[in-house]
């Protein structure tokens, strides 16, 4: 049969487009990885040999480690609050009628389309006017409003899916609405609260406007990278960072991912032999 | 007509007690984060909005109550100036991504069957990497010793000492590297509009004759135009708020209108100018919203 969408000679060139593509998005970080082992403190050809003391460094640079603690409790705590108010906010768009329910996810979304500048500088002047001293809790303050879009983006589809049934018969049983909460839908909803939780984290692990504009005497670690970019004084043991930083990264959302797949095969199975019939065709 | 009667009964029939114990729940449920977003989000940028007209004030000679610094974003062709320069920019950005991000959408959706979400995985992973990282790589390829120079010098084909001028500190710089952090992004939401589109319609349009040419414009480019859309202001919104590519490899030629933002509230301390200037971003990036907000399906942008 042949494709009503692509001829063969159109798909050679489509499939050298993605190529190309792919080159242009990899090779800068190949670049990097070669020079994070290039034995030389200027950051240019020719390469002069291999040694892994960019990496020694930044691993013995008190001020990174310091900043990439505050990095993960600002990421922590700002994660598992907007997560909080996330779940709250998807049961209640998904199970609920209620007046306004579309200026309510308006308002909820609307973090997503304000450029994070216009955030930064607005809650700046928030906390200034409250007196509110600049810390890394102002920073996770801030990082909880740009989180919740993702997590209610992230809860809401999942949530449509579980059946509504499985709820009523635990509330036909007997089970409060709390109860009911904690032993079907929470379950039920894990996964997807998992998620939100890494999209949150790695959001605010990243994220450096809304951070720059609300960080006191502690930085956070993007707040620090870009300072330290700025004024590039220590290239090579920031190169060999960025290197270590991307191949972790690399390696959680490739985790994550794979997670998520066998996650929602596993709720497609448990709910196809619960017998509920609208969970037939999920792939 | 019967069941719907019964099953309306059934919602009116519990007593007023329990339809106030269901308010109380969805209220209970939606307060935690409506209240937060209110006092962290809503009512911040209306403080912002007081700051530009002088309502409040960062120090105790300042304009009070004028409309002095939304003069100086109108009547001072500087600040003008800067903010058509940056559309400028933001949309040669939006229009470079959109073109080089369609085709490869449309061999994901259309030509690479069983791979597809392998491969769409392959292409978002940069954009999932450190935003600053990703620019740092160029700031590093791109600088006057950098990796391109010192290849040119190494090789003999320019002089050491002799940097090519336009690869950093220029507009160039600042859009290549907004390509190139961007362009995984578009290609989800122009993916998912391709991706959903009814196949029998292609099918018919060749039953009919048409060339597989004629097919693509005539059905499915028009069908993937919201998707499209959403691509374009996905990208245009955060180019032209961003300040962190421009004051990293823009220099002063590629000094942007975000960027005189963040000087004012950072460095010069005039946060009432600053306010206006943001105020003004705010109302634009309101009405492309408007505008366009009906092709803005939100979930293509997660992947699903």
């Amino acid at each position: 049969m042949t494709d009503v969408a692509i001829s063969r000679r159109g798909l050679r060139v489509l499939k050298a487009c993605f190529g190309l593509l792919l080159l242009f998005l990899y090779a800068p970080i190949l670049i990097m990885a070669v020079f994070s082992f290039n034995d030389s403190i200027t950051v240019t050809f020719p390469l002069s040999g291999f040694t892994l003391r960019w990496y020694r460094e930044f691993l013995s640079n008190g001020e990174l480690m310091v900043a990439l603690r505050a990095s993960a409790i600002v990421a922590a705590t700002s994660s598992a609050i907007a997560v909080a108010l996330g779940i709250s906010a998807a049961v209640a768009l998904v199970r609920k009628r209620f007046f306004g329910k579309g200026a309510v996810s308006g308002l909820l979304l609307a973090p997503l389309v304000i450029p994070y500048l216009i955030l930064g500088i607005s809650l700046l002047i928030l906390f200034n006017a409250a007196a509110i001293p600049l810390s890394i809790l102002t920073i996770a303050t801030g990082h909880v409003v740009i989180s919740v879009p993702y997590t209610v983006l992230v809860l809401v589809p999942r949530l449509e899916r579980v059946s509504v049934s499985l709820e009523e018969a635990a509330r036909d049983l007997g089970a409060s609405g709390p109860r009911t909460f904690r032993s079907v839908t929470f379950p039920l909803i894990l996964p997807a609260v998992i998620s939100a939780f890494l999209v949150a984290f790695t959001l605010s692990f990243d994220e450096v406007v809304v951070a720059s504009f609300l960080a006191g005497d502690q930085v956070t670690f993007p707040v620090y990278l870009y300072s330290q970019l700025r004024f590039p004084t220590r290239l090579p043991q920031v190169i060999a960072l960025a290197v270590a930083v991307m191949a972790v990264s690399g390696f959680v959302v490739i985790g994550a991912e794979i997670g998520r797949r066998i996650a929602d095969r596993r709720l497609a199975t448990q709910l196809a032999s619960a017998g509920t019939p609208e969970t037939r065709g999920i792939p | 007509m019967a069941v719907e009667a019964g099953a309306d009964l059934k919602v009116t029939s519990g007593s007023r007690h329990m339809r106030m114990r269901r308010r109380l729940a969805t209220l209970g449920l939606l307060s935690p984060s409506l209240v937060y977003m209110g006092i962290f989000f809503l009512l911040p940028v209306g403080l912002v909005v007081a700051y530009s007209l002088g309502a409040l004030t960062l120090f105790p000679g300042d304009r009070y109550l004028s409309l002095e610094s939304w003069g100086y974003v109108f009547g001072r062709s500087l600040y003008m100036d800067l903010f058509w320069k940056s559309v400028r920019m933001s949309l040669t950005v939006s229009v470079l991504v959109v073109t080089f991000g369609y085709p490869v959408a449309y061999y994901l959706a259309m030509g690479a069957r069983k791979r597809k979400y392998v491969l769409l995985i392959v292409l978002i992973a940069p954009f999932l990497t450190s935003y600053l990282l990703r620019v740092l790589a160029w700031k590093v390829i791109l600088g006057g010793n950098g990796v391109i120079n010192s290849l040119l010098y190494s090789t003999g084909v320019r002089d050491p000492g002799d940097p090519i001028s336009w690869l950093i500190y220029s507009q160039f710089a600042v859009i290549l590297v907004l390509v190139y952090v961007w362009i995984p992004f578009v290609a989800l939401p122009i993916f998912a509009s391709l991706d959903n589109l009814d196949r029998s319609l292609l099918e018919a349009a060749t039953d009919l004759g048409a060339s597989r040419w004629k097919t693509f414009w005539k059905i499915t480019f028009p069908l993937s135009i919201p998707g499209v859309i959403a691509a374009f202001i996905f990208v245009f919104i955060p180019t032209i708020g961003d300040y962190v590519t421009p004051a990293l490899v823009g220099g002063t030629r590629g000094y942007m209108y975000g960027n005189a933002i963040s000087d004012l509230f950072l460095g010069a301390f005039d946060w009432q100018t600053g306010s206006a200037l943001a105020i003004f971003l705010l109302i634009v990036v309101a009405t492309l919203i408007a505008i366009f907000g009906r092709f803005l399906n939100v979930r293509t942008v997660t992947i699903e």
